[in-house]
């Protein structure tokens, strides 16, 4: 595991159902990453789809791994850079069952991947109408560091985000395709997590239009204690690369020892009081 | 929540940067070499058409005047043109009237004392020509519905409301005002009356019994789920004048969707069938 890595927010604009034209431009924006020395390279949620799809998800999901993962593998290994992005995943053992997922790839292979949890199916959105949750909190212990994935809705869920720090993560990555409505929320809620679980949170959204909905971008890395280390533009493509310098941890975690000082006891508590809401 | 004023203050900038890029993006992905709209001297056409201007130039933009002999205001055409100068559109003024004039003869039933039928012709044939001309032109109408009168259903179904895009539908018409002080629109145009030109001295406030000052308020309520005696508690006037607006919003959901169909097949149309709008 390193000390510091360097990661890349590729905040991009999907061009919907052409998983050929978003690949190029995944393609495109790793070998960028490998010129600007970043070991990670991250794209949004349904990078490789759009996110506004509908029932044309049916035809456009594959299984992982699949092809454009296999794809994904070989640009990981050539580049040497690894990759995240949001995919709709097919099941192996179903014809129309669909996560909405988050791949994550390295120069060694395919490193695992994650079914978004909490399917917002509210307001504009209507993911329960595709999707099926996924069950399990994703982290990975790779050559970077510990790395957990969440998508979007997830990170208004406490839990979600402490399940993978519990489980080891230190940075903890964020794939979203957020409208601009709902920027201050995400805003908010980015710093809340890194602070409440002393570990870095790199979020990642969509940018541009799609159906009426404009993606709000703004895609940044938070510090363990809140800091916005770095930030895209607003509403347009971007791309940045940031550290992030793990030996920050442990000056984030005595200063605000939330870990330390969790009380799992509350969290029966929890469980009871929410099974009556 | 509080039902004021304040509500509607919204960082007009970012506003028009957002649905600038809107319309930007919409034509470019369409392939179409520009917009068609309608100008009528109002505030809501002016401020698409300053937008649309903003968004892709103003030789791009086609702005249409289509007065006709029973409604003809020069001080209409006057704003509108003062609008295209200022924000550099291209322009056209065709004279509705001779092709009113053949609808009404030429309807067995036609009723002249009937005005809003009649009314209801003007729009759907101004409608008309915006659409000849995107066709002719390989451009796209750009519609000006706002918020209040779109959930008012206070337009002509498939008449002014008809458009490829409506940039400005989630705008209220005090927002709508708003923006247009922002985007240099002279405030006397601003702050004009509004009016659908449907027939002679016909006034938007007054067709609808209330100010839209107190009508945004009223609706942003209903969008945010408050109980009508919330809202008239709040603005200190009579519920029913709030359960008559909630009426009306919900009477008119058959204006502001596509035709209801008989669910027969495995999906339907309008009903269970999504899909993406493309544009290319």
């Amino acid at each position: 595991m390193k000390d510091k890595i360097e990661i890349a927010l590729a905040q991009i604009s999907s061009k919907r159902e052409s998983k050929e034209a978003n690949f190029q431009k995944i393609e495109k924006l790793t070998i960028k990453a490998k010129e600007q020395g970043a070991d990670l390279v991250i794209f949004p949620e349904m990078s490789l789809t759009g996110y506004v799809v509908h029932d044309q998800v049916y035809e456009l999901a594959e299984t992982i791994p699949g092809p454009t993962v296999e794809k994904a593998e070989m640009l990981a290994k050539k580049t040497g850079v690894h990759i995240i992005f949001g995919m709709p995943e097919l099941s192996e053992k179903t014809q129309a069952t669909v996560f909405n997922t988050a791949v994550f790839v390295g120069p060694q292979g395919l490193i695992g991947k994650y079914r978004k949890m909490y399917l917002p199916t509210h307001s504009v959105f209507e993911e329960k109408r595709y999707f099926r949750p996924g069950y399990q909190a994703a982290v990975f212990q790779t050559d970077l560091g510990n790395v957990g994935l969440c998508i979007c809705y997830d990170i208004f869920f406490p839990e979600v985000l402490r399940l993978i720090r519990l489980k080891g993560a230190q940075l903890i990555v964020c794939i979203s395709a957020s409208p601009a409505v709902r920027r201050s929320y995400f805003e908010t809620l980015t710093c809340a997590r890194a602070i409440e679980n002393t570990a870095y949170v790199a979020y990642v959204n969509l940018a541009g239009v799609q159906d009426g909905l404009q993606f709000w971008g703004g895609s940044r890395l938070v510090s363990p204690n809140g800091d916005v280390l770095a930030k895209a533009k607003y509403d347009e493509e971007d791309f940045l690369t940031c550290e992030v310098d793990f030996s920050d941890l442990r000056t984030a975690e005595t200063f605000i020892p939330a870990l330390r000082d969790l009380r799992p006891e509350l969290f029966d508590k929890l469980k009871e009081y929410a099974e009556r809401l | 929540m509080k039902l004021t004023p304040f509500v509607f203050e919204v960082d007009f900038s970012e506003t028009q940067q957002r649905i600038c890029r809107f319309i930007k993006e919409y034509v470019e992905n369409a392939g179409a070499k520009g917009i068609v709209l309608g100008l009528s001297g109002g505030i809501d056409s002016a401020t698409i058409a300053a937008l649309s201007s903003l968004a892709i130039g103003g030789k791009n933009v086609l702005a249409l005047m289509l007065p006709e002999e029973e409604n003809f205001s020069q001080k209409d055409i006057d704003d509108a043109k003062a609008v295209a100068d200022r924000f550099q559109l291209e322009t056209s003024i065709c004279d509705t009237t001779e092709v009113m004039k053949c609808f009404y003869k030429q309807i067995p039933v036609f009723d002249p004392k009937d005005r809003l039928c009649k009314g209801n012709v003007k729009a759907r044939t101004r409608m008309v020509y915006l659409y000849y001309y995107a066709n002719k032109f390989n451009r796209i109408v750009c519609g000006s519905s706002d918020k209040s009168e779109t959930m008012m259903g206070y337009f002509t179904k498939w008449g002014d409301a008809a458009a490829d895009i409506t940039p400005i539908l989630d705008l209220y018409k005090t927002q709508v005002r708003k923006l247009a002080l922002h985007l240099g629109i002279p405030e006397e145009l601003a702050l004009k009356p509004s009016t659908p030109a449907l027939w002679p001295a016909q006034m938007a406030e007054t067709e609808l019994g209330i100010k839209y000052e107190t009508l945004d308020l009223i609706l942003y309520g209903l969008e945010r789920f408050m109980t009508t005696g919330e809202i008239a508690n709040q603005l200190k006037i009579e519920k029913s004048t709030v359960e008559t607006v909630k009426r009306r919003w919900l009477s008119n959901e058959h204006k502001r969707r596509m035709p209801i169909a008989l669910k027969l097949g495995y999906r339907t149309v309008g009903i269970d069938f999504r899909l993406p709008r493309h544009t290319y």
